[in-house]
């Protein structure tokens, strides 16, 4: 089995850079990235600044560009810039402009003097002691768009996404770690109460329709089923909003959002009352797709086990009806729902824009999604790489669960 | 799902295997199919539904059905029926006699200035006089009406109007058609490109298998709905975009599908048996194997509409859908949405009970599919 899972670890490894790096070229190459962005600020600027004769395509001087471009990495092929945002090619964690031959400050108190050598290449020397070489400090040349050639004052290090480095958001200026994080408690406590809600109601549920099979009850509470299966959460979730939220019909529930705006000045039951107002309609939204799968995942399996042989030989012995079914057949019956438990990883990142967007949560998936929408990379690639490990690692569960729960599998 | 109906005709169809033999296994199943009653009158309602949505131009439309007009007749509905191939049923308000309206002429009024006039001029409407896109914010203050009320002596709204004045049922029943052509576009692209990938992938095996498997391990793991988001607001959003994109991400599960049956029937005997007599190897995928390996995509045709329609509204939902001014439900959905506090219900309400229905009954029918393709009948034994 260690063996098997050695094997799934290695083939997800180049799944895992493969479709983020098709993510991060697709997203690159989209207009209207920062690097855009800046520039339109800067133009604006610059013709607010009384410059109102300036060519609009030559506003910007060539050397500010390119500084911009150096400071986002644009200067780079894809596949260097892809490197660099792993962590894995050296990314310029400072950048500066510099003199030949004149002393520069460089941050914590140490001034650089940068020398030509006679050959041509260049020396960073600690300005306070000659002989002493600055060696994590380079100098490279940024040639700009009209072909100035200007020499730059380079650090490198290594720092990307397999160092733990995520970046920092250009929207909010603040590292999107922090970002996402502070959005977690959000889709965690959807994610949790949705899944133990649908497995316990679903599971039982898909019982009660097995052992009813065919009955009234089994008949109207597929059509239910089939509801909820055929109707996507956020549309259901609308539907309720516009019942029950207060603006056309019943009030009975507010009309969207996580908590209500005094929520920090309630006592601790008045919160709690408050959040699970907040709570049941999206919870809903969160959780009827599950629900309709699950329910007939359980009924039919159920219902596949009570007819194999072994149920009948069971009740042939005269074995107890319940028991029969809870410990003979359902046994069976659950190992199809193993396969599934993997998604129980999702409810970190249990966010669906759609239904966020619906009842207005700030959640993981409306910030990633006006990631989007701005351009803001950083935002945009952290989700996408915890989403891609996610998956992978949900998938080893449901692998590993299932194992468990059925002792026939062999790994090989 | 399997109810109590179904088994007694899976009885009774056991029966009739022995008096006609000569029924083929798709004859049986399409039997089989009939007596499963909720799904064939989904089926029913759902193709007469589709069907006449073609001919909406002529039964909901702003445009008149025939205009007379100082002896020359006009039938501008009826060229909006071929408005896909390019016909135009533009006639100015002028040409028509409509004073100081340079623009496509406004067929109501016309019917009632034609009927001041008492000449003999005349028009004929439309059912449902109103058109999907015609904006009525400039020139008649109708926006947000609530349904079945009206303004300016026109027939009441069914469904009320939109936030420029659009009216919301012919939106409805057009979207109906737009959403429907689409998933089935998506779907048989989806198909068109997942048969063939899945099927080589499950007979040959080997490398090519193992490829096919990463790249399709590898699409499922990408951000889909993000994708298709950032290649919209990059390129130019359209029809065309819109069924690539969701056919480049839907052909994966079929492709899946496919695998399986085409891996498990190359081990069957008939599949040796005519490769030793020699019959080449597209004959076997086409003729031996492919028959046999139908079953899964065909029951699982009825659910990729499902998610074809239902992907279709989200887009449209974000904004990131169809361009503006077609019909599409998502788009309502999203403009109830933002009054939500004014209680303009039936912008949600209704393009969504139209999406309910429909997935709804296509639901059915999938499931009614899947039954009939399904020789295993569950019985309790005890």
């Amino acid at each position: 089995m260690a063996e098997f899972f050695t094997r799934r670890l290695l083939l997800a490894i180049p799944t895992f850079f493969i479709s983020t790096f098709i993510v991060f070229v697709i997203v690159t190459m989209a207009p209207g990235g920062p690097l855009e962005q800046q520039l339109a600020q800067l133009r604006q600027q610059a013709v607010e600044g009384g410059g109102g004769g300036l060519d609009f395509n030559n506003d910007i001087p060539p050397s500010e560009k390119a500084k911009l471009e150096r400071y986002y990495h644009f200067h780079l092929p894809y596949h260097l810039q892809y490197m660099v945002w792993l962590g894995i090619w050296p990314r310029n964690a400072q950048d500066l402009s510099v003199e030949i031959n004149k002393v520069r400050n460089i941050g914590k108190g140490q001034r650089a003097k940068v020398i030509q050598n006679e050959d041509g290449s260049y020396r960073v020397l600690n300005a306070r002691d000659l002989s002493q070489e600055l060696t994590e400090w380079e100098i490279e040349m940024m040639t700009a768009d009209d072909g100035t050639v200007e020499p730059r004052l380079v650090r490198k290090e290594f720092s990307g996404i397999l160092t733990g480095n995520f970046g920092e958001s250009f929207q909010f200026q603040q590292p999107v770690i922090e970002l996402i994080i502070e959005r977690m408690p959000v889709s965690l406590q959807f994610g949790l109460i949705g899944f133990i809600l649908s497995y316990s109601v679903c599971i039982y549920l898909g019982i009660l329709k097995a052992l009813n099979h065919g009955s009234f009850f089994d008949f109207t509470s597929s059509v239910v089923v089939f509801v909820g299966y055929s109707i996507p959460g956020w549309a259901l979730g609308a539907v309720m909003l516009v019942i029950f939220g207060g603006g056309s019909f019943l009030d009975l529930f507010p009309l969207g959002g996580f908590q209500s705006k005094n929520w920090a000045e309630m006592g601790f039951w008045a919160q709690v009352w408050d959040r699970a107002h907040h709570f049941v309609l999206p919870t809903i939204a969160y959780t009827i797709v599950q629900f309709a799968t699950l329910t007939m995942l359980t009924k039919n399996s159920l219902l596949e086990n009570l007819s194999q042989d072994y149920v009948r030989t069971a009740f042939a012995k005269g074995l107890r009806e319940k028991r029969v079914i809870w410990l003979h057949a359902m046994r069976n019956s659950i190992i199809p729902l193993a396969s599934r438990i993997g998604a129980v990883i999702g409810i970190f990142l249990a966010s669906s824009y759609l239904i966020e967007r619906v009842f207005n949560i700030e959640g993981i998936g409306k910030l990633s999604f006006e990631a989007v929408l701005a351009r803001d990379y950083t935002i945009v690639f952290a989700f996408t790489v915890i989403s891609v490990t996610l998956l992978i690692v949900g998938q080893m569960i449901s692998d590993l669960a299932l194992a468990l729960v059925n002792p026939r599998i062999r790994f090989r | 799902m399997k109810t109590v109906a179904s088994k007694e005709e899976s009885k009774k169809s056991t029966g009739q295997e022995g008096q006609s033999k000569s029924l083929t296994v798709m004859q049986r199943r399409w039997r089989k199919f009939k007596s499963l009653k909720r799904g064939y009158i989904s089926l029913l309602i759902l193709v007469i539904a589709y069907i006449t949505s073609f001919f909406l131009p002529v039964l909901v439309n702003n445009k008149a059905l025939i205009v007379h007009y100082e002896g020359s007749t006009y039938f501008p509905a009826v060229s909006d029926l071929f408005a896909r191939f390019g016909a135009s049923s533009f006639i100015s308000g002028e040409q028509l006699g409509q004073a100081g309206n340079p623009g496509e002429a406004h067929y109501r009024l016309l019917q009632d200035q034609y009927e001041a006039e008492g000449g003999d001029n005349w028009v004929v409407m439309p059912l449902y006089p109103f058109g999907p896109i015609e904006d009525l914010n400039v020139d008649g203050n109708e926006v947000f009406m609530a349904p079945l009320t009206s303004k300016h002596d026109a027939p009441p709204r069914l469904l009320g109007t939109d936030n420029v004045g659009r009216d919301v049922f012919a939106r409805m029943a057009y979207g109906f058609n737009i959403s429907i052509s689409f998933a089935l576009i998506v779907a048989f692209v989806a198909y068109s490109i997942g048969i063939p990938f899945g099927a080589f992938s499950g007979y040959f095996g080997g490398w090519y298998d193992i490829l096919l498997q990463r790249v399709v391990e590898i699409w499922l793991a990408l951000p889909f709905l993000f994708l298709i988001i950032i290649i919209v607001a990059l390129l130019e959003p359209s029809f065309a975009l819109l069924v690539t994109l969701l056919a480049a991400f839907g052909w994966l599960q079929i492709s899946l599908l496919m695998r399986a049956e085409f891996y498990r029937e190359k081990s069957m005997d008939y599949v040796a048996a005519a490769i030793s007599i020699g019959v080449p190897t597209h004959k076997i995928l086409l003729k031996h194997i492919l028959p046999n390996s139908l079953v899964p995509i065909i029951t699982y045709l009825p659910f990729s509409i499902v998610l074809g329609i239902s992907e279709l509204v989200s887009l449209d939902f974000l904004g990131f859908g169809l361009p503006p001014p077609d019909p599409s439900w998502g788009q309502m959905v999203n403009v109830g949405l933002q009054n939500i506090t004014t209680g303009y219900w039936w912008l949600v309400i209704s393009p969504l009970s139209a999406m309910f229905g429909t997935l709804l009954l296509t639901v059915f029918i999938g499931e009614a599919i899947r039954e009939a393709f399904d020789p295993k009948t569950f019985s309790r034994l005890r």
